[in-house]
């Protein structure tokens, strides 16, 4: 195999490994097309560390004349030190890191290579379907209708094969107004709320450009959202600015007089660079490790990363109060519609909806809103806060998301189904993981390198009955209300358990939320056993 | 600003009527829904017409009526109503705001400071000397001692259960740590408060210092205030010790009897080195020399060393908490909210405090015994003493062990609560005033975040506590010092906070406390893993979401009421399902043949 190519040292002896909350061990290094391995001679019981090279964000070296230290930082933010005895030993393994980490195309990549003994991959990949999805919402068929318009991609290269629309607009219809949108995203259904009989609809910005062009078929198909009801709103995540200034490369917003009935409100969410560096500052401010750690709060402010979390959490408050207080409909874009818009459009439905709140629900909206609404995840994720390189396309939008909903999980500790440890597994998968879930940027491009064939499913996996367990919510209660963030400054929390994992000053803040975690599932236990009983 | 409208929140904050308030026969308020204290007296005659200027929902017209207790408001036209139910004991400050002139609407009114971070602002029409026939009685019952007059803890006819007065008794809090033993004995030197009239009349002292050896010792102390052990840790006999600072002086005064008294301190287990902690910052201990204070020097104790603090005074922590409050109340600071926060040093505060404190935990487990202080050793020294017991005793963190350890180290050795809180006094500027006990309690507050399970106490708890320290409802937080209380006969002529809190026990239990009593608990003083009591200092705000742990709690029992419910149904079917067989089972010796029986047993065990 061509990885062989990239190994220049395989094996070195005598390495002590230095990582979070162990002592420094001395122990065997190999260096795999993936892993990098670690093992301990001596304790003879204890299992080899594994670390995955696409963890691998930045890698620092320091050779001396006999030996030298490697310094790994992590995507997940774990810093790892590695001290290598011989110069051009280290050397090499750093340089093997250094190309297999960063290798890119995606059939090389380990989701390919990984075959764990209790999955299979004649399983379903992915937990739903669009189609799947529209039959159980057996309320929205009159008025709506799966389109398989796009079923080659060539509508929109970033939308799934098949989308929900109103059921009055045709396919011809949508072509036509899938050409006024970026990169063809199209309005589409992402929610509909059964007590008001509105929705939640996203897309990318219109391409009404300098000369304000207008596309009769977007139109149209708009009216028909917001049909028989005089208001709708559209929510757009950047300032009225940044619209009007969208419209000289050919961007552009959707005027009053053109779309009767739709108002627009412009809520700037930073995404891209802006907030990337605010992830980098945040890190990098959490990882001071100096114990007198001087005006903390104010890096902490000064990162920028809460105020990112309180705006995503505001304007989906926002588009859920248009649809369950106004009872209005509501379509969310920015440009591009591939980040901010599925932020906000999760994060409303998160707020609105029970269902999405289980544990399964969740993932559901996560597999729909970012792996099947095409998220693109390879680009976003492709290096994390410590990375040197220079940075073409990385935000972490994903990594957002999954702030705001524990902010939300901490807000309403009953309200949601899963726990801490599932979202903080999900911030881990996300950049580095053994399943294809968050492989490429698009549902095509996942088809083309036969990630569905070749890969495991995360979701899937995540929902085996163990793991289900450990990534449960053992207070979970279901409400069917709406749950209102309060999105005051102290409100709005750092997410110490993201953040400062891998500071050790905290382990007893972790232990302790286990043995509450205890307590509560012995409560179940009675319970659960009263179901094995009547099974078996 | 996400939201069009605003949700309501629970304006209405209820300072704990228990079960038993309601048992007596009461009077019902006018306003129907309120239900007065026993011993509790209207004092105006009419529900007055008043416009509740509130922060978060506009005015507010309604009405208000006056006990001899509370402030209570209720609004005529919002739904729901919103109501206020404020003891006069919280009002810190009571001015008339606009005049006669005063143009524009609701500008003529009452502004009252509430000593619990709010203020109430009410607006009332010119005409009929409405305003002035409110603040006269206001300030008359809100100010009760600067009138003359007694506080209400003193009209109170509450019953309860249990005597709270009783929860404290300190020759059994000495034999619980094992005191008197072959090192250290239990004085009666201060009975009458000769020694020291701030200090409790029994101490507990080294065996091998004489009464008159501790007379000569007060006299080199501040205010008497000698060296004596608070706590004494079972197996390594470490002890913690306070007192005041020495009375060294400009010309570095040494007196004898107190450089051999805290030797003996340091002998008592063979400790090589006593270790002093002075709270204060170097220079603030060596400013005090020139009132006469200082610390001790290390020519004078060589057997010692000292360690300095750096908790900052009195009147720094007032301003800071004051600086809190204007960032929170009544709005807020949205833009700049961190810094801002950072700029009041609370958090920063609590963080010294606490660190001071697990440094003193740390040496005493170590097998080193202490001696701490800071100027007149009744603040700093205070919440030094009791924190690092906190961490090292187990009993302490149970429900009626922290009510121990306040009663103890807080009311028993003089911490000037009247002076601190100004209970019914209208010097509302009186230097003297300090929030050092809610710092403490904020301090306890960080410590049941970062152990969850460590308490036998929740948060309610802490907030009640926080409530009556100004409320004037019992008698627990009044006056400075034992010895004014045994004057002002407060065991006999009120009701003790205790005796509230320990007829309801159960709502202030931590359902998800496991006892550890041996596990010393060091809290990270880290800036990054404190926070902002929130639900304390900004519970008036209705935007911010109450993250209390109760519905954690609330939804906890809940499961465990379901559990019992349900292990109980099972036992009893199965009970009836084998009851025909019973002979038989309790006959058969064969393990394999029972197997109801097991499986009942077997449902038993995991609990």
């Amino acid at each position: 195999m061509e990885f062989s190519e990239h190994i220049k040292t395989a094996n070195v002896e005598d390495v002590v490994l230095r990582r979070p909350f162990y002592q420094p061990t001395k122990g065997t290094l190999c260096v795999t097309g993936h892993h990098l391995i670690f093992s301990n001679r001596g304790g003879d019981s204890a299992r080899p560390f594994l670390l995955l090279l696409r963890n691998i964000d930045a890698i620092e070296k320091r050779p001396s004349v006999s030996s030298g230290t490697i310094t790994l930082k992590c995507k997940d933010l774990c810093v790892l030190q590695l001290d290598i005895p011989g110069m051009e030993e280290c050397l090499n393994i750093a340089s093997s890191i250094e190309s297999l980490s960063s290798l890119e195309t995606v059939s090389e990549m380990y989701p390919f290579f990984y075959r764990p003994p209790f999955l299979s991959l004649q399983d379903q990949w992915g937990l739903s379907s669009t189609e799947q999805h529209y039959a159980q919402m057996k309320e929205i068929h009159d008025g709506w209708r799966v389109s398989q318009v796009n079923r080659d991609y060539s509508v929109s290269p970033s939308y799934p094969p098949a989308v929900i629309v109103p059921h009055s607009i045709d396919d011809e219809t949508l072509v036509k107004a899938a050409r006024f949108r970026q990169g063809g995203r199209f309005p589409v259904l992402c929610y509909y709320h059964r007590e008001t009989g509105t929705v939640i609809m996203r897309s990318s910005q219109p391409l009404s450009g300098a000369n304000r062009k207008r596309c009769r078929e977007d139109e149209l198909l708009l009216q028909a959202v917001i049909d028989g009801s005089e208001l709708g709103y559209i929510i757009d995540t950047r300032s009225s600015q940044q619209a009007q200034q969208a419209r000289m490369t050919g961007g552009g917003f959707e005027s009053k007089s053109c779309y009767r009935g739709w108002k627009r409100l412009h809520r700037q969410l930073e995404k891209g660079k802006v907030l990337q560096e605010s992830l980098i500052k945040l890190v990098e401010a959490c990882g001071d490790q100096s114990h007198s750690v001087d005006r903390w709060l104010s890096k902490l402010e000064n990162s920028k990363w809460l105020s990112h979390v309180q705006t995503a959490l505001s304007t989906a408050g926002l588009v859920a109060e248009c649809v369950e207080r106004d009872g209005h409909s509501v379509l969310v874009h920015g440009s591009e519609g591939t980040d901010t818009s599925l932020l906000v459009s999760s994060l409303a439905q998160l707020i609105l909806d029970p269902d999405s709140r289980t544990l399964a629900g969740f993932l559901g909206l996560l597999e729909r809103e970012w792996v099947q609404a095409g998220h693109p995840f390879q680009q976003r994720c492709a290096h994390s806060a410590y990375s040197h390189v220079r940075l073409r396309h990385e935000a972490p939008v994903f990594v957002l998301l999954l702030d705001c909903v524990w902010q939300l999980a901490r807000q309403f500790p009953l309200a949601m189904g899963f726990s801490e440890p599932l979202l903080l597994r999900l911030a881990k998968e996300v950049y580095a993981s053994d399943y294809g879930t968050f492989l490429c940027n698009s549902d095509q491009e996942r088809c083309v390198t036969g990630v569905k064939e070749r890969t495991h499913c995360l979701f899937q996996s995540l929902l085996r009955a163990n793991e289900r367990q450990h990534y449960s919510n053992p207070l979970y209660e279901r409400t069917e209300l709406a749950i209102w963030p309060s999105i005051q400054p102290p409100s709005l929390q750092l997410w110490k358990g993201l953040f400062l994992q891998w500071t050790d000053d905290a382990l007893h803040l972790v232990e302790a939320q286990k043995v509450i975690q205890n307590l509560v599932s012995q409560c179940h236990r009675p319970l659960n056993e009263k179901v094995e009983n009547t099974d078996g | 600003m996400y939201f069009l409208m605003d949700g309501c929140g629970p304006l209405n904050h209820r300072v704990g009527s228990g079960p038993w308030a309601s048992r007596e026969s009461l009077k019902m308020g006018p306003l129907a829904d309120v239900t007065l204290l026993p011993g509790e007296e209207r004092v105006i005659e009419h529900d007055k017409d008043i416009i509740y200027m509130c922060p978060f929902n506009g005015a507010l017209k309604g009405k208000v009526f006056i006990t001899n207790y509370r402030l209570y408001f209720k609004s005529a036209d919002a739904d729901p109503a919103v109501t206020l139910n404020v003891p006069l004991g919280v009002i810190g400050r009571v001015e008339k705001m606009g005049g006669a002139s005063s143009r524009g609407e609701n500008s003529y009114g009452l502004d009252i400071t509430c000593k619990d971070m709010r203020n109430l602002r009410f607006a009332l029409k010119q005409e009929g000397h409405s305003r002035r026939d409110i603040f006269d009685i206001l300030f008359r019952y809100a100010f009760p001692v600067s009138h003359g007059l007694p506080v209400f803890a003193y009209l109170s006819q509450e019953k309860y259960e249990e005597n709270g007065w009783n929860v404290f008794k300190p020759m059994e809090e000495f034999r619980r740590q094992g005191l008197p033993n072959e090192k250290w004995r239990i004085t009666f030197v201060n009975e009458t408060y000769e020694l020291c009239d701030t200090y409790p009349t029994i101490l507990a002292v080294p065996f091998r210092s004489s009464d008159e050896d501790l007379r000569k010792v007060s006299a080199f102390r501040s205010r008497g205030r000698i060296p004596v052990l608070s706590w004494i840790h079972r197996e390594n006999q470490a002890v913690i010790c306070r007192c005041s600072q020495p009375l060294v002086g400009m010309s570095g005064k040494r007196n004898k009897d107190d450089e051999r008294y805290l030797d003996l301190i340091r002998e008592a287990n063979g400790t090589a080195k006593l270790t002093i902690y002075d709270a204060r910052p170097s220079v603030n201990a060596v400013a005090n020399k020139a009132t006469g204070g200082g610390y001790e020097g290390d020519d004078a104790y060589q057997n010692a060393e000292l360690v300095f603090l750096d908790i900052h005074n009195i009147h720094v922590m007032r301003e800071s908490l004051k600086k809190l409050k204007d960032i929170v109340y009544p709005n807020v600071e949205e833009s700049h909210w961190l810094s801002s926060l950072e700029s009041t040093h609370w958090l920063e505060h609590i963080k010294l405090v606490i660190s001071g404190a697990i440094q003193v935990a740390d040496k005493i487990s170590g097998g080193n015994s202490v001696v701490v202080h800071c100027s007149d050793g009744w603040d700093r020294t205070a919440q030094l003493t009791s924190l690092a017991m906190l961490m090292l005793d187990g009993h302490y963190r149970t429900l009626r062990g922290f009510q121990v350890l306040l009663e103890k180290e807080w009311i028993s050795f003089g911490h000037k609560f009247a002076s601190r809180i100004g209970h019914g006094d209208k010097n509302h500027a009186d230097q003297d005033r300090s929030p050092i006990f809610v710092q403490f309690i904020d301090c306890v507050w960080q410590m049941t975040k970062q152990f969850p399970t460590a308490f036998e106490f929740n948060e309610r708890l802490l907030v009640t506590i926080l409530d009556h320290l100004f409320s004037c409802r019992f008698g627990t937080f009044l006056y400075n010092c034992e010895s004014a209380r045994d004057t002002n006969e407060v065991r006999s002529k009120t009701v003790s906070l205790w005796s509230l809190v320990n007829s309801e026990a159960s709502s202030y239990q931590n359902p998800f406390y496991t006892p550890e009593c041996s596990r010393v608990l060091y809290p990270v003083a880290s800036m990054r893993h404190l926070e902002l009591w929130v639900t304390y200092y900004i519970r008036w705000n209705p935007r911010i979401r109450q993250q209390q742990q109760s519905p954690v709690e609330q939804r906890y029992m809940e499961l465990l009421a379901l559990r019992d419910e349900y292990l109980k149904k099972l036992e009893e079917l199965q009970l009836t399902d084998s009851s025909p067989n019973s002979s038989h089972l309790s006959n058969s010796s064969t393990p394999n043949a029972a197997s109801p029986t097991q499986h009942i047993t077997h449902l038993h065990t995991p609990f």
